[in-house]
């Protein structure tokens, strides 16, 4: 069995507070430290530290002289964020967005509405050339159409293809 | 500033003071996590003034350092000796031993359990003690050199 005055005492040491250490625990770590010099030298050790921590605590730390203005300042203007209307922060923070959205949309409906017209005269084109072409082929199987009937039915799907 | 502005947050499920008191605490360990810590601890730029403060608490005739300028080379020697724990363990050290706050005020203030508390609280008095030491015997081989 160890006895008491050869148990090292760092482990008492750390545990809690010296300030907070019961008074036979003190006398335990006083009987050792008088033949463990390493013991010593930490019970000293421990002792400053405490001193040095209490008087850390109790060191009174003043504010700079413009913390109060800093704050109250730094409050204005967080308030001064706040008082703008949702409805302006949200198109402050979307109106890149919103703007590219539109541009593209617009982009979009120019391209559908000015294609198909561009294209519309050939579809024309292509009716009237159907109608004149059928007109000429059905010239033998329609012999009731007098000469001058053919050329102004024909002529006639021209002028409306233009 | 940043309970002013999170009061909309408080749900009213714990006290005001305990609400007051988690955002202080985190606010500050923050702050102690984004100060640049020192690289390494080192005992060879211990000033004269803090070794015949050392002297004088090891003859046994500091007692409490009453003075301003004894205050004042207590806490620079403080604040060297916290730099060599972190945030948390020099919370858990400076709320318990400083304070003489409970195991149970320090776990209610920090949202930590009370044997994380006791880990902390004894992992950093070891630290402290251990630079202490090495002070001391910084200070010994000055004198003795």
């Amino acid at each position: 069995m160890i006895k008491m005055k050869d148990r090292h005492i760092t482990e008492i040491l750390d545990r809690a507070s010296i300030a907070t250490l019961s008074e036979s625990e003190l006398n335990e770590i006083r009987v050792h430290s008088l033949e463990c010099m390493s013991c010593r030298d930490a019970f000293e050790a421990a002792r400053l530290s405490a001193v040095v921590i209490k008087s850390r605590v109790e060191a009174t730390i003043e504010p700079s002289p413009f913390f109060q203005t800093r704050v109250m300042a730094a409050l204005r203007e967080q308030q001064a964020v706040e008082s703008v209307p949702a409805m302006l922060r949200l198109w402050r923070s979307a109106k890149v967005l919103v703007s590219t959205m539109a541009v593209t949309t617009a982009a979009l409906a120019v391209i559908s509405f000015i294609q198909p017209s561009q294209t519309t005269p050939v579809v024309d084109q292509t009716a009237s050339a159907y109608s004149a072409y059928s007109v000429i082929m059905d010239q033998g199987a329609d012999d009731q159409m007098s000469y001058e009937q053919v050329l102004s039915t024909i002529y006639e799907d021209d002028d409306d293809a233009r | 500033m940043k309970a002013y502005t999170q009061l909309g947050s408080f749900e009213g499920r714990g006290s005001l003071e305990g609400w007051l008191t988690r955002i202080a605490t985190n606010t500050c360990l923050n702050m102690v996590r984004g100060a640049k810590r020192r690289p390494e601890y080192t005992v060879s730029d211990l000033t004269d003034d803090e070794q015949s403060w050392l002297e004088q608490q090891s003859a046994g005739d500091g007692g409490e350092p009453a003075s301003v300028e004894n205050s004042v080379v207590a806490t620079d020697l403080a604040d060297r000796l916290l730099s060599v724990l972190s945030p948390e363990d020099q919370q858990a050290l400076l709320m318990i031993d400083g304070e003489q706050a409970s195991i149970k005020e320090v776990a209610e203030a920090t949202g930590w359990s009370e044997s994380k508390v006791k880990v902390r609280a004894f992992r950093a008095r070891r630290k402290v003690r251990e630079a202490m030491e090495k002070l001391l015997s910084y200070k010994n081989s000055r004198v003795s050199g």
